[in-house]
């Protein structure tokens, strides 16, 4: 038996122990976290002058290198706040070998960002699309700020400075010819990275004026002009993945991938209940697992160090731990309901012909990446090498930092691709994990999470409960909608409620009173795709379906009628023709809709389903998207597809429960997921238009899941409030 | 700990192992074939889907010695450039978001097509069933298949 020592204990202040201190520091909390975060340039954006994001400045090199400052989100006295690095944390680089090298910090998830952000840069630079690569810096918080990907930001905010930057290159690039051939710079074509001097019939390939243009003076901002969007080339057409080549032949390298061949394969035995610590463990059988190499007490837990994954593995099997099971070894799903039902207040009374009640209920969700969440970490002295798929490189640095007791300067990261995201990857817990392992190992670790880890150790998307009354008038329409709402919250300080929830008001201007209590309790939770929209955008669009039918009154008709945002009732509109709204259907089958705006984006969703002896079939689904400018058509209709899989899956199966203190799930099996087999045919139909770029990433969840509840109410007159929908109750 | 002789990807291969040791990680830690990929590691995600002469098996559940002398294929081994069939249509449907699910995805696929070159739907959603992708490419992946099939739907 080996005692813990003390220390090691106390510095535990909960279940995640010092990650939670760690995530005050360092991560995003998504309390914390309101939609105009997230929308650089509507209002975060508003500080920074335009000098300041467009500051590009040549780099002396062996070709064209200009260097762009893309706005950041950093920490500051006041919070998160935009702001521009006083270093570029982007580059364009145009070399002799005719390519075109994008440089970007902005680590991808899935969401093509990294296809998209290329794409933006050569259309200015009138590119040739073959010949255009895109390269991931490292993090470095001092240069380059918080690189997070998370809001359906990434795009958003790098769309005009990276335009400029490309523009800027193109500019530079004829200059140089223009010199050499003594010619006018405005009497030059450009095409697919060739400058053509039609008159003198003559022309180089950006490779061949690399060199000499990047001597050329950087021309003021103001002075390089930038395509209408009819001119554009490459945005706008659909455009496959940079990545997918590597993707379809087993190249493309994951965080688990990218650890040196040398590195050792660790795993960690945590606490199975929530605020749960280690008392003592037994290790003895561990290590004689045949490629065991070592194992510590790691924080609060036990890490077993091998020479491969599954040797760790069978190590930590044997492993004879005694934990204590902390404050809340009896905690329930049941208790948590009844928890959070206690926090929301008696709501006011309502004057109307007809009065609406209803109570919403949505589980925990984890966020079940397909690529459970690792680590690598090479502690060298003072200074530490990291390997890691994160969505917030910034946060990793110094959270690595924090737990070596090094400076933030010396912890290089490298970004790997992430086998998905979904806001699981912004908090670096599992950083902090790895880092506090390799502390005690020679050599690089790799810290690898089962997927039952991953299952039970997220950050959770917080459980929550809706209460509504409302109400129609006479003629039916909806004249009243009171809601109070209670979120789980897995902070300590977030016991208290919090006012008006203005995120969670009615689009469809009916009088009424919001408010949103946070009951804190014991159990992790994080950002979830789309944040906290996935709970009250399903409460409240069902709570709107509901009314309509108090009113006798069409849901589709009536959101056209209330909906106070154009782009938002021209999606609805688009879905409904789409779907054939209106049209008969078979008995047992039915139609509902939903929609949604935000991230710059609108969306409605039209759902059909069938439902046969409680069983229900999602037979098709008909997406409108008003995504303003589509950098890559086939980008959006993906993450329609995705996001709207994602939204039926919630809806109809996945859902985590709490049992004596612990998740109760392991796997994707009893987590509950779509399959091919579940996925009924999606279509996607889009609108056409814009000049800015709305955020895709998150935009098709959030309707989802109200839409097929809606549709289910269609096709069997059950109200169903309460999610995941396994069965239609007789 | 014994000696295996594999045969990976048309190459010999021998390594040290316990017999009982996940096919899953000789590939990755040992031979460091890094294609093939671990989702669960208990059978039910479809990630590290590897084949066995013509059959497709999770590799997360084969042990080492039960690989026999079979020949083991993984994604790295299904072409050497992206040129089978199955990943032509991937590429033409643009298949992949993240990405990680795909290898296991298409050796499924192709270990499909090699028995039953004209599938319908219903058996390709069998072949396919229990492979999660978590991005949700499934319409995607049925398009491919059915591409890379020659059915025209
Ligand atoms: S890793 Fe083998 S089936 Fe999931
Ligand atoms: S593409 Fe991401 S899990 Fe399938």
């Amino acid at each position: 038996m080996r005692n813990v020592p003390a220390d090691t204990q106390s510095d535990r202040t909960s279940g995640r122990g010092e990650e939670v201190r760690l995530n005050e520091d360092g991560v995003v909390d998504w309390l914390d976290l309101q939609e105009e975060d997230f929308a650089f340039g509507a209002k975060g954006g508003a500080t920074l002058s335009r000098r300041d994001v467009l500051r590009i400045t040549a780099l002396a090199g062996t070709g064209l290198v200009l260097g762009l400052c893309l706005p950041v989100r950093v920490h500051g006295e006041n919070g998160l706040a935009w702001t521009a690095p006083f270093e570029p944390n982007a580059w364009v680089r145009v070399d002799p070998d005719n390519w075109v090298t994008i440089t970007a910090g902005r680590p991808d998830m899935g969401q093509g960002v990294r296809t998209s952000l290329a794409m933006i840069v050569a259309d200015e630079l009138d590119a040739d699309w073959s010949r255009v690569r895109i390269v991931q810096a490292p993090a470095d918080m001092a240069r380059f700020g918080n690189q997070g990907t998370g809001g359906s930001m990434s795009v958003r905010s790098s769309f005009g400075p990276l335009r400029r930057a490309g523009a800027t290159a193109r500019a530079m690039l004829v200059s140089a010819a223009a010199s050499q051939w003594g010619v006018a710079p405005g009497s030059l074509r450009v095409e697919r990275g060739v400058v053509y001097d039609d008159a003198g019939k003559r022309k180089a390939t950006f490779g061949q004026l690399a060199v000499a243009a990047s001597k050329v003076a950087v021309p003021e901002a103001d002075a390089v002009p930038l395509k209408t969007p009819d001119r554009f080339t490459i945005i706008g057409k659909a455009t496959p993945s940079v990545d997918l080549n590597a993707m379809v032949t087993g190249a493309a390298v994951f965080g688990a991938d990218a650890a040196p061949k040398e590195a050792r394969h660790a795993v960690l035995a945590r606490p199975p209940k929530f605020r749960g610590s280690l008392k003592s463990f037994d290790d003895s059988a561990a290590k004689k697992v045949p490629g065991v190499r070592q194992v510590v007490a790691s924080g609060n837990g036990v890490a077993v160090v091998a020479d491969h994954t599954w040797a760790a593995l069978a190590g930590r099997d044997a492993l004879e731990i005694v934990w204590d099971d902390g404050p809340h070894a009896n905690l329930n799903s049941e208790a948590i309901s009844k928890q959070l039902r206690a926090a929301i207040p008696e709501l006011p009374p309502v004057q109307a012909a007809k009065v609406v009640e209803a109570v919403y209920e949505v589980p925990y969700l984890a966020h079940a990446t397909m690529e459970p969440m690792n680590c690598t970490v090479h502690v060298q002295g003072d200074r530490a090498r990291v390997w890691v798929p994160t969505q917030n490189p910034g946060n990793v640095q110094n959270t690595v930092a924090n737990v070596l007791g090094i400076p933030a300067a010396n912890v290089e990261v490298n970004i790997t691709l992430l086998g998905g995201g979904f806001g699981r990857r912004i908090s670096a817990d599992y950083a902090a994990e790895a880092a506090r392992i390799a502390k005690d190992v020679e050599g690089p670790i790799q810290l690898q999470w089962s997927r039952d880890d991953d299952m039970r150790h997220d950050n959770f998307r917080p459980a929550s409960i809706h209460v509504f009354r409302g109400g129609v008038d006479t003629s039916g329409k909806p004249i009243a909608w009171h809601q109070r709402f209670a979120l789980a919250s897995g902070r300590d300080q977030a016991m208290s409620e919090r006012g008006p929830a203005s995120q969670a008001r009615n689009r469809y201007g009916i009088e009424g009173t919001t408010e949103a209590a946070l009951v804190g309790l014991p159990i992790a939770t994080g950002p979830w795709r789309s944040v906290n929209e996935t709970q009250i955008v399903f409460a409240n669009e069902c709570f709107f379906d509901e009314l309509c039918v108090a009113g006798g009154k069409d849901p589709v008709a009536m959101r056209l009628e209330m909906l106070g945002m154009d782009r938002l009732k021209a999606v609805v509109r688009l879905a409904a023709e789409k779907s054939g709204w209106g049209t008969p259907m078979k008995k047992g089958q039915g139609r509902g809709i939903a929609c949604f705006a935000g991230y710059g984006s609108f969306i409605a969703q039209v759902c059909e389903v069938e439902v046969t002896d409680g069983e229900v079939k999602v037979l098709r689904v008909v997406a409108a998207i008003d995504c303003g400018l589509a950098i890559n058509p086939l980008g959006v209709e993906q993450q329609v597809e995705g996001a709207s899989i994602d939204g039926l899956s919630t809806a109809l199966k996945a859902a985590i429960t709490i049992e004596n203190g612990q998740i109760r799930q392991t796997s994707f099996s009893d987590y509950g997921w779509f399959e091919m087999a579940d996925t009924p045919v999606i279509e996607v139909h889009r609108i056409v238009g814009g000049e800015e770029p709305g955020g895709m990433g998150e935009v098709g969840f959030p309707a989802m899941s109200p839409a097929v509840a809606n549709a289910i109410f269609a096709a069997t007159g059950k109200r169903l409030r309460k999610l995941p929908i396994r069965r239609v109750p007789e | 700990m014994a000696s295996f002789a594999l045969s990976v990807n048309g190459k010999k291969v021998t390594v040290e192992a316990e017999p009982d040791m996940p096919l899953l990680w000789v590939l990755r830690d040992l031979i460091q074939l890094h294609g093939t990929k671990y989702g669960c590691g208990v059978g039910v995600c479809g990630a590290c889907v590897v084949h066995l002469d013509d059959d497709p098996v999770r590799s997360c559940m084969v042990g080492v010695q039960a690989v026999g002398n079979r020949k083991i294929t993984t994604i790295e081994g299904l072409s050497t450039d992206g040129s089978h069939p199955v990943q032509k249509a991937w590429i033409a449907e643009n298949v992949p978001q993240c990405g990680y699910c795909q290898p296991g995805q298409i050796m499924e696929a192709a270990a499909l097509l090699k028995k039953t070159p004209r599938p319908s739907r219903d058996e390709i959603r069998e072949a396919m069933a229990e492979h999660y992708c978590r991005c949700g490419t499934y319409p995607r992946i049925l398009k491919a298949i059915e591409r890379a099939a020659g059915v025209k739907k």
